[in-house]
């Protein structure tokens, strides 16, 4: 059993079997399977229209499934009611009830289960202790700031001690600094609970900094899951690929031809094997490349100097990629230079499926 | 069906004859038309007046109150009892209000709604009095839903206040105006206890509009069959007239 | 004095005598119904006079008092609008909540039932409670009124309730609330102006309401609104008396009209925006 398994009681064990959800002609969902361990902060990361909020939804039991199941510490909970599911959730719009005052909004979970009052001052005190928020406990969620409004809401979600906690996009409504500061304290927060979490996010930047393992959603399906660095290294496709990483992964149209590759019009011949001949598409990541005496040629467009990085776009044959470097890299606009990339930085995926082409490793 | 009261025994199916009668019927061409100018002149009446009424009071913020309260009034009271009103303390000849005031004027004394000439143009009146409000409340809460920029980019266009006014005040509470012609167009259409309550449709038959005719008919002369069916054109002119108004608005608002 | 001191001192002017114009008729007969009848036709009209109370006297107590009606009025008009509350708020609710491919349509049904003259309906109604009886009865009448009380209410509401986004449902349900706790101490909380403004104007048509009540009540169902009809043909001109009974039989709604002014106005407004926007 993990560390994190073992503080949450070994509850909030998900598994989502063949989740499909149609609405009329279209269908939002087709076949979700998912396994997530007690204890794990799991972020469903992808773009919008993706199907991550509507897993989300049908695992807190807010919408109903087509077809498939969905599993809580192994008892089939398909069909429950979401009050009984011992679920909590944090809207993206917080969703507090704005007539009652922070204190009786952490507190209605629990007197809708008939607590004694005592034990109600209790735990409601030691949730805003919790997210800092006890000196507030008098005001309306008319009176807070959005930070502020976002704490209540998780405190509401925390004094039931559920076995799940669900966050909907939680951050996207704060701005951006605020964002970061909260996404840290989150993370604390779940540690420190033990609380199985499941977040929603289509900021890959948040999923990977902060989820134990994270589910990429595309179009309805889960395109691959593993853990961040795994995700970052080894995208499963060009498209999650092109999904992961500020700036994402440069990808360009390639060709493998007798065992080098051919780019740009030019040749680079390869110390490793790249499979078979065919046209593919070539990955490689920002901090990656380089300017170099020899490589594929390129036309530098935009220097966008960020103070500490500094960002090239490059004009490849009319595409732009983008190098990034820590280094103040001594070209000026409108400069022909030649981009280089090591060998092992290279990730290679079929032109027509996008599906990563095995290489073997130098 | 042809159910005439004061001959019960002739009950029975009379099918069409009850619209055919109809359009035979000088009465009641005479009420539709009645109706016709009624209906038209209280909502243009009430437009422009509260239209007037808002832009007037959008430039004195304090006296909103009062105006608030004052249109409120009107609104709340039952239309039967502002008939009421207006046939006894405001129109009677030689005490009512207007009158008095006439007669100071040297316009001298008028039978307002005893006489053909005037009686429509009292009961109108009357109706518009009351219903005026709404329309004011209505395009007031439009105009000051207005937000000032627009304005201030105007001026500094060099636009005059009768441009502003026409070109970018007016067409921002179209919504608004289009819902308040609506709204009383249903309302005048069926309007019937004021003008009951202050002439009964007369004297004779210079007020009596359609609502009324049908009420004349089945409970004065206890024609029911002929009264349901006149009161059924009436539902059929109303249903006709929202629907086209409901596709202009829908239009309108697409454009 | 300045060009634009004159001009606001004009407008002032000119809103002072359309201010004048709408409330006088009201004032003036308020003024009356302190007036003896003498008073009342004096020419050129009196302003200063002795008041009496003589006018009110007689029409609470005299002969032709107008109590039993006010009585009778507020039977009808707190039975309907109570009915009305009852049946409409959870109504509205489900309409507004559910996804029925009817909910379009029903919005401009609902409309449409409040734009149909009632002169159209009343001869139906008279046949139909002729047949069952229920003349001249406060449950027919009462009935009646919610034909045409319901379907406003319901409308009205369900535009409170689509105004409350659908998480606050679900995150109640969530917090184990169930649906109707939920209802109960999540939604009808946020929807209180709502149920306010509803309220009142389902009470002020019941009130004011005449042509129902004059057809479909009789002696013993006899509203106010009847009862200042009749006034005009048997008192002939007893005017003072007339204005006594009137204020009487509109004091409830002049007062609900001042106490709930920004209710009201909101509620017009409002009504008015979602009216047009829901078709």
């Amino acid at each position: 059993m993990t560390a994190a398994a073992e503080a949450s009681g070994n509850r909030g064990r998900v598994s989502l079997r063949g989740i499909v959800k149609r609405h009329g002609a279209f269908t939002a969902l087709h076949g979700v399977d998912l396994d997530i361990e007690p204890g794990e902060f799991f972020a469903l990361l992808g773009p919008s229209g993706s199907g991550k909020t509507t897993t989300l939804r049908i695992l807190a039991g807010l919408e109903p499934r087509s077809e498939g199941r969905v599993l809580l510490d192994g008892e089939d909970v398909t069909f429950r009611e979401p009050g009984a599911r011992d679920v909590a959730m944090v809207f993206q719009s917080y969703a507090l009830y704005p007539h009652m005052s922070v204190f009786d909004n952490i507190a209605f979970p629990l007197r809708m289960i008939a607590t004694p009052a005592d034990a109600v001052e209790r735990a409601v005190r030691d949730a805003a202790a919790k997210v800092r928020i006890d000196h507030l406990l008098a005001r309306r969620p008319g009176q807070l700031s959005g930070g502020q409004q976002q704490r209540c809401a998780l405190a509401r979600a925390i004094v039931r001690k559920p076995r799940l906690f669900l966050l909907d996009e939680p951050l996207s409504n704060l701005d951006a600094k605020l964002r970061l500061e909260t996404r840290v304290e989150l993370r604390k927060l779940q540690r420190s609970l033990g609380v199985t979490t499941v977040y929603v996010t289509h900021d890959q930047e948040e999923a990977m900094t902060i989820a134990d393992r994270v589910a990429v959603f595309m179009e309805g399906r889960i395109v691959q899951v593993g853990r961040p660095q795994e995700i970052f290294a080894r995208p499963v496709s060009a498209i999650v690929a092109a999904f992961i990483g500020s700036p994402p992964m440069n990808l360009l149209p390639a060709e493998v031809r007798s065992g080098g590759l051919h780019v740009a019009g030019v040749d680079l011949p390869m110390s490793r094997p790249l499979g078979a001949d065919g046209p593919v598409t070539l990955g490689v990541r920002p901090a990656a490349l380089r300017i170099a005496p020899t490589g594929v040629p390129a036309r530098v467009y935009l220097i966008e100097d960020l103070g500490d990085t500094t960002i090239v776009d490059l004009d490849v044959r009319g595409q732009v990629i983008k190098l990034r470097t820590d280094h103040r890299p001594q070209v000026r606009e409108g400069e022909q230079v030649h981009v280089a990339f090591a060998a092992d930085a290279l990730h290679l995926f079929e032109r027509d499926s996008g599906l990563r082409r095995s290489v073997s490793e130098v | 069906m042809r159910i005439d009261l004061s001959m019960p025994w002739l009950g029975g199916f009379a099918g069409v004859d009850n619209y055919a009668k109809m359009g035979g019927d000088p009465r009641f061409w005479h009420s539709l038309w009645l109706t016709l100018i009624y209906t038209a002149s209280t909502v243009v009446l009430q437009v422009v007046l509260g239209l007037s009424l808002a832009l007037l009071v959008l430039r004195i913020p304090r006296g909103q109150a009062a105006m608030r309260i004052a249109a409120i009034l009107p609104i709340v009271l039952a239309p039967v009892v502002v008939g009421l009103f207006w046939r006894t303390l405001v129109l009677s000849p030689d005490v009512g209000l207007v009158d008095v005031v006439t007669r100071a004027l040297g316009l001298g004394s008028h039978n307002w709604l005893g006489d053909p000439q005037l009686a429509l143009i009292s009961v109108i009146a009357i109706h518009t009095w009351q219903w005026t409000p709404f329309a004011f409340l209505v395009i007031l809460a439009s105009l000051s839903a207005l937000s000032p920029e627009v304005f201030e980019a105007a001026r500094i266009d060099r636009a005059s206040a009768w441009q502003r006014f026409r070109y970018i005040t007016l067409p921002l509470i179209r919504p608004a105006i289009v819902i308040v012609v609506i709204m009383r167009t249903m309302i005048a259409l069926s309007a019937f206890a004021a003008i009951f309550a202050a002439t009964g449709g007369g004297p004779g038959t210079s007020t009596e509009i359609l609502n009324l005719y049908a009420y004349r008919t089945s409970f004065s002369e206890l024609n029911l069959g002929y009264g349901a069916a006149l009161a059924v054109v009436l539902l059929a002119i109303t249903l006709a007239v929202s629907f086209v108004m409901f596709r202009v608005r829908r239009r309108a608002a697409v454009a | 004095m300045t060009a634009r001191r004159l001009r606001t001192l004009v407008l002032i002017g000119l809103a002072a005598l359309l201010l004048a114009v709408w409330a006088f008729p009201v004032l003036w007969a308020l003024l009356t119904s302190f007036k003896t009848e003498r008073d009342v036709l004096a020419y050129p009209p009196t302003v200063i006079f002795e008041p009496t109370l003589r006018n009110y006297r007689d029409v609470l107590f005299g002969s032709a008092s107008i109590l039993p009606n006010l009585v009778s009025s507020t039977i009808v008009a707190g039975a309907s609008t109570l009915l009305t509350l009852v049946f409409a708020i959870p109504a509205a609710y489900a309409l507004a909540r559910l996804d029925l491919p009817a909910k379009r349509a029903s919005g401009f049904y609902v409309l449409a039932t409040q734009m149909l003259p009632p002169v159209g309906l009343i001869i139906p109604y008279y046949l139909v409670l002729q047949k069952i009886g229920g003349l001249d009865t406060y449950g027919g009448l009462i009935a009646i009124y919610l034909t045409f009380s319901l379907p406003f209410a319901i409308w009205l509401m369900v535009s409170y309730f689509e105004d409350i986004p659908r998480e606050m449902e679900e995150a109640a349900l969530l917090d184990r609330a169930g649906r109707l706790r939920a209802l109960w101490y999540v939604i009808l909380p946020q929807v209180r102006g709502g149920i306010a403004v509803t309220t009142i104007f389902v009470f002020l048509n019941a009130w004011n309401e005449f042509l129902f009540a004059v057809v479909l009540g009789g002696n013993r169902v006899r509203p106010v609104t009847v009862a200042m009809f009749n006034f005009i043909s048997v008192e002939q001109t007893l005017w003072a008396k007339l204005a006594a009974g009137a204020m009487l039989a509109m004091a409830p709604v002049i007062v609900l009209g001042l106490l709930a002014q920004r209710h009201i106005v909101k509620g017009l407004t409002v009504g008015a925006v979602k009216g047009g926007g829901r078709t």
